[in-house]
């Protein structure tokens, strides 16, 4: 529960937009997440959140501050980055027209998984996220439910250190979004070290043994939920959230 | 790289494409089918087009004038007299002429309105004897007798009427006409024996014609005309059906940032994506040629005359190793395509243009007069058409060869380098991969857009050039271009607000540099002489070429006016265009070694003569240097110009001749002699890069 695994330092990320010129879109965000650790991005839409996750997925480039995964920094050795981590959100869909187990037999062996084991490790995940039944049928014909679990052992079939979950119930239904939550925690208690990002308090407050509050692109708290709770004299993390954003807006 | 990542990114793009049964009826199968069918029907409809217009009776009718009856019986005897030698109101006469169809030809009464019976087809061809100025009407028309009428009097004549419109009008007319032909020939040549030329006209002047090309050559000719445009076409139309699903297909489906988010490098993704178009395309050819091929072993499908589909191996293997960097360059363009559109549709679309420019340069071989050995081996695609038209021929221009290779390569592994940049750029993923540049524009954007406009200017110039170029007075020549590269500068300064001081390096050089000048020029001119001598090693220098130069140049210009044209006039503008703009929207982007070699070498390229562009690019390389060194245009202009009116002079004046045969320390002297006149032309303004 020691090991730093991702570390952020000034992370910062500037778009231009031809309505609305610069926009600073995350500024000057640290923090880091430890083996065995989920640690929840909680903020509104647009607050920076799958920018931020981005930008450590290397997909996008910072344009200021730094990011580590494994102590591989993002910028210079963005292969060796994304080898130690697993990406999901809603916006990472699957290839139709492959099985389940062909899509994770690609997923092996792009990610760079050792060639002898990577048939045992995609039957064991196969096991694991009980897609047995359909593992021979293809993506396209699977129940949201069932492509949800194909995608999450999609993440985690290289056996990456590092996980990191954005938003992953948007669209779900209740059981659906809980099949999903029991599966991250099982992951936590596995020794990974994951970034979870939500809008839903309830969420971060059931998984996220640290919360870090981010609004407009910086982050404004983080801390375990009691820590929150004692900074700020409430009790509720809808309160504590509110509490942050607005007396950030007053000031 | 990694070999196991990038097949099975391979793997999964030809499996995503093998289970779509909608793209593999559409692109792959149907094609297979339609083509052949589309060919077959094509000469089916043909055949019997032909034997229903052979097979069917024709109608003509003679017009009938009371008040001209003569007329009438003159072209009923000529119509007659043809009509035996295709049969008259029956079969051709088989026997006398085995070429003639056998088409029956039936004389009706002529009617009172005859466009109107030939609008209702009950008449095919309508004919009349049309009487000259000198009216002949006294004349005897017995067809057997020496006069036939008075059918050599120029003034009178046969005239058909027919509607071209309708099939069988139209061919009736040109059964009729031929007929009417092939008697004209008899009678002339019975004149001709009755006035004491008895051996037939063909036995005036025999003549015999032998071709000395071999039956490969001539084969070859045909088949290097055509076979990289059908190479490029089917190259084009397999490639697609991977190219548009590749990147555009996967973001419209959220695959592409799974896989972005994936251990695969940037490289080996686009390496796997031109993989699988190039397996899919090469594919589809292979199928494509050998469907065409089986066709026309069966017969079904005619194969085009005095083709011959048979390639010796060695050519075979060199036209592959020469198609390489072609295919390359065509996948990473259709895979570029795919990376910029937002979605399949968006792709699909920008596909049809890219398509056509591709057609259209590879088709320039099917031009006659353009060789490998012109300016063509630095336009990618159609200087490996023309290669292989040549190898084709059995024309092996081995150093050319290699230099059309060179530059399909370079312009493939361009576009590859270019297709890697798509994929990593931001936009693929977010909604703007904007910057400050974008925004502001002006010249924060100047050096990202420089190399697009020279390039346009370039591609201008060629077309200029080549269908242009060499048919005007040479003065007027470099007027004309004098004022592309002044007008081009002015509005890439203007379109770019560019401050024109700075951009242009307008400033006063150090005295020291005018020296440096002057030592510069003739050690540049004998370097550059080496430059050629050494590049003719490779490309000899045709005399035509030669001579053709000092034409342009103008021995019989007065001397005033070829210093104006040919010195003074480059020196400035061409100084504006290459050692001011250019340079100024280059220097960012480079460092200092490849700065000054791109730059120069870029000016070298744009004397598009083939046999000029290795001295220009050494004058380039040493005029980048002196703005560079001395952080002035002037000395560059004052050096061009002398430049260029020292080598026009030592065409014509004894004095300054360069030595005949420079020896190896000539060329050291002169090598001292530069970095002598750099050294002198260093000044405060001198660039950052070269201190």
């Amino acid at each position: 529960m020691s090991t730093v695994q991702v570390e952020v330092q000034g992370l910062s990320k500037n778009f231009f937009d031809q309505s609305r010129g610069e926009v600073n879109a995350v500024q000057q965000v640290d923090f880091e997440c430890r083996r065995g650790e989920i640690l929840g991005l909680l903020g509104a839409n647009g607050a920076g959140k799958t920018t931020t996750l981005r930008m450590i997925s290397t997909v996008l480039q910072p344009t200021a501050g730094t990011a580590r995964v494994l102590g591989h920094d993002v910028a210079s050795e963005p292969v060796e980055v994304r080898r130690n981590l697993g990406f999901y959100s809603a916006s990472t869909a699957l290839y139709p027209r492959l099985t389940a187990r062909e899509t994770l037999t690609l997923f092996a062996r792009v990610n760079k998984y050792p060639a002898e084991r990577t048939k045992s490790r995609v039957e064991e995940t196969i096991e694991r996220f009980g897609v047995g039944e359909y593992a021979g049928v293809r993506i396209e014909k699977l129940s949201s439910g069932m492509k949800q679990k194909v995608s999450i052992a999609r993440t985690v079939v290289h056996d990456p250190p590092v996980l990191i979950f954005d938003e992953p119930t948007v669209g779900l239904d209740v059981l659906n979004a809980l099949d999903l939550q029991k599966a991250i925690q099982e992951l936590r208690e596995d020794g990974k070290a994951i970034l979870f990002s939500t809008h839903i308090m309830s969420e971060a407050e059931r998984l996220c043994d640290r919360i870090a509050i981010i609004d407009k692109g910086r982050i404004r708290a983080c801390d375990d939920l009691e820590g929150l709770r004692a900074a700020t004299s409430r009790h509720y993390l809808e309160d504590i959230f509110v509490h942050y954003v607005t007396s950030n807006a007053d000031s | 790289m990694n070999r196991r990542t990038v097949s099975a990114l391979v793997g999964n793009d030809l499996r995503q494409l093998a289970r779509n049964p909608r793209v593999l009826v559409f692109a792959v199968a149907l094609p297979l089918v339609i083509w052949p069918l589309m060919w077959f029907l094509t000469s089916l409809t043909t055949q019997r087009r032909q034997e229903r217009l052979e097979s069917r009776t024709y109608t003509y009718a003679v017009a009938e004038d009371p008040r001209d009856a003569e007329h009438a019986a003159n072209a009923r005897a000529w119509l007659e007299r043809a009509l035996a030698v295709v049969g008259e109101d029956g079969q051709a006469d088989e026997a006398d002429t085995p070429e003639a169809p056998a088409v029956r030809f039936e004389r009706v009464d002529a009617p009172d309105d005859f466009k109107a019976a030939l609008d209702e087809e009950q008449l095919h061809v309508h004919v009349a004897w049309e009487a000259g100025a000198g009216d002949g009407s006294n004349e005897n028309v017995d067809v057997d007798s020496e006069t036939l009428g008075n059918a050599g009097d120029p003034a009178q004549r046969i005239v058909l009427s027919y509607r071209a419109d309708l099939d069988a009008s139209d061919a009736a007319e040109g059964y009729l006409r031929r007929a009417l032909e092939r008697s004209r020939v008899e009678v002339r040549e019975k004149r001709l024996a009755a006035a004491g030329f008895e051996a037939p006209p063909e036995d005036l002047l025999p003549l015999e014609r032998i071709e000395t090309a071999s039956e490969e050559q001539t084969s070859g000719l045909l088949l290097g005309r055509i076979l990289t445009a059908i190479i490029v076409m089917m190259m084009l139309a397999g490639g697609s059906i991977v190219a548009t699903d590749a990147l555009a297909g996967e973001k419209e489906r959220g695959t592409l940032e799974t896989l972005l988010t994936t251990a695969a490098s940037r490289i080996e993704i686009v390496t796997a994506k031109n993989l699988s178009i190039l397996t899919v395309a090469f594919a589809t050819s292979v199928l494509n040629i050998a469907n065409i091929v089986l066709w026309m072993q069966l017969d079904v499908i005619p194969a085009p005359p005095g083709l011959k589909l048979v390639i010796p191996v060695g050519a075979a293997m060199l036209l592959l190793f020469l198609y390489a960097p072609a295919a390359v360059l065509l996948s990473s363009s259709l895979l570029l395509v795919s990376g910029r559109s937002k979605t399949y549709k968006e792709a699909q679309l920008l596909f049809a243009p890219v398509m056509l420019v591709f057609l259209a340069v590879a088709a320039i071989p099917v031009l006659p007069g353009i060789a490998l050995r012109s300016a063509i081996v630095v336009v990618p695609i159609a200087n490996l058409g023309v290669a292989a038209r040549e190898i084709l021929t059995g024309q092996y221009d081995w150093p050319l060869i290699a230099a059309a290779w060179a530059v399909a390569a370079a312009a493939a592994a361009v576009l590859a380098r270019a297709s890697v940049r798509a994929l990593s750029a931001e936009k693929l993923i977010t909604a703007s991969d904007l910057d400050a540049a974008d925004l502001t524009g002006g010249p924060a954007l100047f050096p990202r857009r420089v190399g697009r406009w020279f390039a346009a200017l370039w591609a201008l110039l060629l077309v200029w050039q080549l269908n242009v170029g060499g048919g005007i007075d040479g003065r007027l020549l470099i007027a004309i271009n004098m004022a592309i590269f002044g007008a081009a500068a002015w509005l890439i300064i203007a379109r770019y607000r560019l401050p024109v001081r700075e951009t242009l390096s307008l400033r006063a050089p150090p005295p020291a540099a005018w020296l440096g000048v002057l030592i510069g020029v003739p050690a540049g001119l004998l370097l550059a002489d080496g430059v050629v001598r050494l590049a003719s090693l490779a490309m000899p220098i045709p005399q035509q070429w030669i001579e053709a130069m000092a034409e342009a140049f103008g021995a019989d210009i007065p001397v005033w006016q070829t210093l104006f044209f040919f010195a003074i006039l480059p020196g400035i503008f061409e100084e504006i265009a290459f050692r001011g703009v250019l340079l100024c929207g280059l220097r960012r982007r480079f460092r200092p070694v490849q700065l000054v070699l791109v730059a120069g070498i870029a000016f070298g390229f744009f004397h598009v003569d083939l046999f000029r562009i290795p001295g220009t690019s050494l004058l380039g390389v040493l005029l980048v240097i002196a703005v560079l060194r001395s952080g002035s245009i002037y000395p560059a202009m004052a050096w061009h110009a002398l430049h260029n009116a020292v080598a026009l002079g030592s065409a014509r004046i004894e004095h300054i001749r360069l030595p005949e045969q420079p020896t190896w320390w000539h060329y050291v002297l002169a090598t001292l002699a530069i970095l002598a006149a750099f050294r002198l032309m260093a000044g405060p303004f001198q660039s950052r890069e070269l201190r």
